[in-house]
This record gives structure tokens, C-alpha cells and sequence, in this order.
């Protein structure tokens, strides 16, 4: 056999492959590559740890406005250790990964990403097998072991609750607010400038430690800050993309700041 | 009603009656336990938030692990025709047959919302492993029914009472065939997709790793095969019911100890890979396994005891032909597999790796099963028991006597055209 027998045809052949497979490729890496539908805004919160003093009261809040178990934390406050005598706090809501793991094993899809990013759960849908909480990097979710009946201890010293309560038997997590921004917004507000219509955290914290807003808009008070101070996000290295954003302590940041 | 109680008082004392005593009094102290759980919630358990998945999870793997059988045999009878071993994969399929169902008990204890169960079939994320394999399962469970078929047809009360469904029942078997192809399909699938739940975990560096979906497919095959040819020769060990061809199983348990060989490759490989290089939270984690809680259970329920040794009693023939030796290796291998599941899945969870940022920081948590997942694991492990009894007595599931009746096949030259 030699060259020339590589006729006309077999090369239109093989090409024609060629063009199939790479077609077929294509849409596989299509497929992959989705995280739904990019909306017009994208919700995205910055906690600065250097203001943060751990006084747990977003926790508070958090439990009275969603309705929460005493012993369940959307937001935990977490100790990380300490710069020059001083502790240091790492306040850890639902990272609202643009690659969540949540989402990408759930098996019915009760975990889903909405337009604006923000990484919801349908408590309806729901069938209690845990991969979600098996496949989260950030310990964001916790689970309903047992129902929750009687009074919340939160209410109504930090708020009434905005949401239904869970039930028995599912997970669940923060939602960055979703109803506060929805209802905001629907009568004009802007979420992370009018109080109604931003996360209820981000409007309890007394040190201003966390800001809210939209990356989409350069005008944001959240993309401003991350284009004028050194940020990072909680292990980045998995490529989840977290929304949450930290700005971190550094010795000259705390003397700056006393 | 005094003459049941007389039929009960005359049978109680007998072997098989203190048998169904047994059974009995463990399924009924799991429906407590199991009702318990449905009414009180998983509250009563001792799984956690750290550890959500446990004891119920690896009876859930254990019992698919093992009913592996059914797809490897019936493949090697009906697909690479070896037909004399067909009533060895008849016991597979039945062996099959009660373990997927087993794996439904545990899981729909082991869901917080038992009552949503449905919602799994109805609402897809095709991209979520656990989406294909509940898909895989139940149409897997729908192939093994089908091929049960003519099992359940050898049930003396059906074939009086009902001749003609018996013998629709009867002749599903000419589908045999077919339903080895659809089953070797699924089967490839799920038995990996397992392995792949957690092979695709990211946060666990532990199982991130795509051997973890050969990992299972392998371990499954040699467990499946383990396990029914130990059935089969404990049940002719124990009643005249059961009749077994003890050079066809010696020579499967052979042929199951150099499927050990590969077995022992790939794990030995995985092993000694994750020697290799400090990798935050795996190395821990690994550790936890070769020198931590779980050594004992890796060293000798997985490797020694699990792979090794029983990879040399069925090949060192003096072990192989003595039926005692080969029960023990065989018992042996399914233990591994039970172990291998059982640590892979808790080890992922007891080291834990700290979302905080800078130097990686790992803690450590535990786990022991609370009684009522004990409890109820043991009843799911009665039911699987008592089915199988109950198969042995009535469907002559281990029967090697049994020769079915031959499928029409076609002896095809290399360019021949088949009209069928």
C-alpha cells in the first residue's frame, strides 16, 4: 500500500468523521460547561475579617429571619486563630458557588442555581439522601435530624421570621436573603443599598463587616471594594467560584484600623 | 386455628423452624427499629452532619456489591456461552434479586423523606452520579424480575394452581439472552456509578480519584461471584433441598481467584499511589486507614484476610478441592468487600478538612452506628436470609441437576450472512 492509494473519497470520508466528532465534542463540552443562565445581576457578598469582632449577632439574626433550629447555622461564625494577640473570625455563609457541588450531584435537582446566581434549594423537592451536604467543601449545609416545633429563642428579640420553616428529614442553607432581594426589588429597592432588600446579616452586623451587592455593576459598593483591596475566597483551589468574598486581616490593616 | 397452632408447635423445634424463629425475631425487631425511625425521625441515629452517611450506606453498597453475581454469570453462561454453568447463574440471578431489594430497604431508611421517594424517578439532574444510579437500579431490578421469572415458575403451588401463568412465567427464559445484555449494560453503569458518587467528590481528596469507580466494578464481581457460590454450598451443606455440582462451582472459585489477581492489583496500585506525596486531607484521611481507627478493618478485613489470603486458597488446589477451605476463602472475599465499602465510605468523613484559609487544617470525628441502625441492619440482612431460605426449599434456586432447555444458537462463519 502506498500513499497515493489515500484517495479523494477516503479523505472526504475521514473528514467527515473528523466534523462529527468534533460536532459531538462540542456539545458535550457544551453541556458540561452549563451553570445556568447568567442573569443581569450577579448577588455576591465581601466580609471584611478585619471588622468582623465575632459577635455572632448575623447568627442571631439569621436564625430569627429564617426561621432556624438553634442547634442549625446557615452562617456560622468560625474562630481563625489570632494576628498579634488579636482573634480573628471567619463568618461562613452559603459560599453560592458559580460551580456548585450542591447542585451538580443533587439527583432530583432540589438544589438549582437561579439567574442571579444565587444557589437555591426547593424544600419541596427534596428527597433527604445528603450527597449535597457529602459533596459541600464549606460545611454550608445543615441537616434536619429532627422537626423543628415550638418557639424560635431568637424571635422576636433579632426578627421575625421572613420564610417557612423547614421540615423534618432535608438540608438546608443560606439563601442570600432571596426573599428579602425578590420583595426589594419588586417595589424598586436595590439590594445592598436599601436595607429591605439585602441580606438580613450584611444590615445587622453593628461593624459594617459585611457589603452586598451586584458584580455585574462596576458601580456596586462589592465590586468596587474587591477592585480596591486584595480579596480571596475559601478553597479556591476546588474551582467552585465562590460569591462570597473575604478581604483579610493583615498586621497593617489591624493598625490602621485601632 | 388450633390446627396452625399445632403445625407451629409440631415444626418449632425442628432445624428449619428455629431457623424462621430466628429470622423472625430479627425482622421484627428491625420493623420496630424501622418504624421508630419513620415516626422519630433520623434524630435517633447516629449520623451527623459530618458524617451523614454510615452504617445504613454501606449495607446499601454491601448488598449491590454482592448481587453482582447475577450480571457476571449470566453474562459468562448466556453471552460467552458457557452453558454449563447456567445453574449457577440461576442461584446469581435469584441471589440478585434479593440483594437490590435488600439495598431499597436500607435506602429508603437511610432518605429523610421516605415519602418523597417517588420524586427520584420523576425529577431528573442527569448530571448527578446518584440520578444514574437510581436509574440504573431500577431498571436493573425490572431485568432481574424478568429473569426471576422462571425461577418463581418452579413454585410447585403456582404450577398446579395456575399451570398457564407458570408456564408464561417459564418461558421468559428464551429472553435469557437478552435480559444478559440489558443487565451487563446496566450493571457496568451502576456498579461504577457507585464508586463514581464518591470518585467525584472534590471537598474529599480521599475519593477523588477516577479508580474509585473501577475500584467498585471490580470488587463487586469478585464479591458477586464469592457470594453465590457461598450460598450455594452452605445451603447443600445444610438441607437435601439444595443439590450442588461441586466440580462446576470448584471451577468457578478458581476462576474467581485469579479475577482475585486483578483484584489485588488494583488495590495494592491504589495503595502504594497514595503513599506517594503529602496531599492535604488525603494523606490524613489515608492514614486514618493504614495506621489510624480504621487499621484493623484495612489490614485484615480488607487485605489480608479480605484479598490475600483467600486469593491463595482458591488457587493452591489441596485448599480449593477441600469444600471447607473454599467455603472459608469464599466467606472471606465477601467479608473484604463488605469491609472495603464500609471504610471507603467512613473514611471520607472522619477526616475532616477545614474551609479556613492558609495552612490546611485537619480534625477528626467519629462514628458508631446507633442500635437502631444495627437493629435494622441485621432485619434487612434476616429478610435477605429468609428469602433465600425460602428459594432454596421452594424454587429450587441451588439446583445444579437442573439443565435448561437449550437456547437455538447459530454457529456463524467469519463473512456469513445469518438470516435468523
Amino acid at each position: 500500500m502506498t500513499e497515493n492509494n489515500f484517495s479523494r473519497r477516503d479523505f472526504i470520508k475521514l473528514s467527515g468523521i473528523g466534523l462529527a466528532v468534533a460536532a459531538a465534542v462540542n456539545t458535550i463540552t457544551k453541556v458540561e460547561a452549563s451553570e445556568g443562565v447568567k442573569g443581569k445581576h450577579q448577588w455576591a457578598m465581601v466580609i471584611d475579617q478585619a471588622k468582623c469582632t465575632g459577635c455572632d449577632q448575623c447568627d442571631q439574626v439569621c436564625h430569627a429571619h429564617n426561621d432556624i433550629h438553634p442547634d442549625l447555622h446557615w452562617n456560622k461564625v468560625v474562630n481563625a486563630g489570632e494576628i498579634n494577640g488579636q482573634m480573628v473570625y471567619l463568618p461562613r455563609p452559603c459560599m453560592h458557588c458559580e460551580h456548585a457541588p450542591c447542585v451538580e450531584v443533587c439527583p432530583v435537582g432540589a438544589s438549582y442555581y437561579r439567574e442571579d446566581g444565587i444557589v437555591m434549594m426547593d424544600y419541596d423537592k427534596c428527597i433527604g439522601c445528603r450527597y449535597c451536604q457529602v459533596a459541600c467543601p464549606y460545611d454550608a449545609r445543615a441537616f434536619n435530624w429532627e422537626a423543628f416545633t415550638g418557639d424560635n429563642p431568637a424571635v422576636p428579640e433579632w426578627g421575625e421570621p421572613e420564610i417557612e420553616r423547614r421540615p423534618r428529614g432535608v438540608p438546608e442553607k443560606c439563601s442570600f436573603c432571596y426573599n428579602r432581594i425578590d420583595r426589594g426589588m419588586a417595589v424598586g429597592l436595590v439590594p445592598g443599598v436599601d436595607a429591605e432588600a439585602t441580606p438580613a446579616c450584611a444590615v445587622a452586623c453593628p461593624t459594617g463587616a459585611r457589603a452586598f451587592g451586584d458584580l455585574n455593576d462596576p458601580n456596586s459598593n462589592v465590586s468596587q471594594i474587591l477592585r480596591e483591596n486584595p480579596s480571596y475566597r475559601l478553597r479556591e483551589n476546588l474551582g467552585t467560584n465562590p460569591r462570597v468574598y473575604y478581604l483579610p486581616v493583615t498586621e497593617d490593616r489591624l493598625v490602621a484600623e485601632s | 386455628m388450633s390446627a396452625i397452632i399445632k403445625t407451629i408447635r409440631e415444626n418449632i423445634t425442628t432445624p428449619w423452624g428455629l431457623w424462621l424463629l430466628f429470622l423472625g425475631t430479627l425482622m421484627s425487631a428491625a420493623a420496630v427499629a424501622g418504624i421508630s425511625v419513620f415516626w422519630f425521625g433520623l434524630s435517633i441515629t447516629n449520623l451527623t452532619d459530618l458524617v451523614p452517611w454510615g452504617l445504613w450506606i454501606t449495607l446499601d453498597l454491601s448488598s449491590i456489591a454482592v448481587s453482582a453475581g447475577a450480571f457476571s454469570l449470566c453474562a459468562g453462561v448466556y453471552l460467552f456461552g458457557l452453558k454449563r454453568y447456567a445453574p449457577i447463574a440461576r442461584t446469581a440471578t435469584f441471589v440478585g434479586l434479593i440483594g437490590y431489594t435488600m439495598a431499597m430497604l436500607a435506602l429508603i431508611l437511610d432518605i429523610g423523606r421516605p415519602d418523597r421517594f417517588w420524586k427520584s424517578l420523576v425529577f431528573w439532574n442527569t448530571h448527578s452520579l446518584l440520578w444514574e444510579v437510581t436509574m440504573c437500579v431500577m431498571l436493573y431490578l425490572t431485568v432481574l424480575l424478568f429473569e426471576t421469572m422462571p425461577i418463581l415458575a418452579s413454585f410447585d403451588w403456582l404450577r398446579k394452581k395456575y399451570p398457564r401463568i407458570a408456564a408464561k412465567m417459564e418461558s421468559v427464559h428464551h429472553y435469557a439472552p437478552v435480559l444478559a445484555i440489558i443487565g451487563l449494560g446496566l450493571s457496568s453503569l451502576h456498579q461504577s456509578s457507585l464508586g463514581a458518587v464518591y470518585g467525584v467528590i472534590k471537598a474529599r481528596p480521599i475519593w477523588y480519584k477516577p479508580e474509585m469507580a473501577v475500584l467498585f466494578m471490580f470488587s463487586a464481581i469478585v464479591g458477586g461471584i464469592a457470594m453465590t457460590l457461598l450460598a450455594s454450598m452452605l445451603s447443600a451443606r445444610l438441607t437435601p433441598k439444595a443439590k450442588v455440582n461441586d466440580m462446576l462451582v470448584e471451577r468457578v472459585a478458581q476462576f474467581l481467584g485469579y479475577l482475585m489477581i486483578g483484584y489485588l492489583y488494583f488495590r495494592a496500585w491504589d495503595w502504594l499511589a497514595q503513599t506517594y506525596t503529602y496531599e492535604p486531607g488525603r494523606t490524613e484521611a489515608f492514614e486514618l486507614l493504614t495506621k489510624g481507627t480504621l487499621s484493623f478493618n484495612f489490614w485484615f478485613g480488607e487485605m489480608i484476610f479480605g484479598a490475600l489470603l483467600p486469593t491463595f486458597i482458591l488457587l493452591y488446589k489441596p485448599t480449593r478441592l477441600s469444600p471447607f477451605w473454599r467455603m472459608l476463602g469464599l466467606a472471606m472475599i465477601v467479608g473484604g468487600v463488605v469491609a472495603f465499602r464500609f471504610d471507603t465510605n467512613i473514611v471520607g468523613f472522619l477526616a475532616v478538612i477545614s474551609y479556613l484559609p492558609g495552612e490546611a487544617l485537619i480534625s477528626y470525628t467519629h462514628y458508631t452506628p446507633s442500635l437502631v441502625e444495627w437493629v435494622t441492619v441485621l432485619g434487612v440482612i434476616a429478610y435477605g436470609l429468609l428469602a433465600f431460605s425460602l428459594g432454596v426449599k421452594y424454587l429450587r434456586v441451588v439446583d445444579h441437576r437442573i439443565t435448561n432447555e437449550e437456547h437455538e444458537t447459530v454457529t456463524v462463519g467469519v463473512g456469513d450472512t445469518v438470516n435468523a
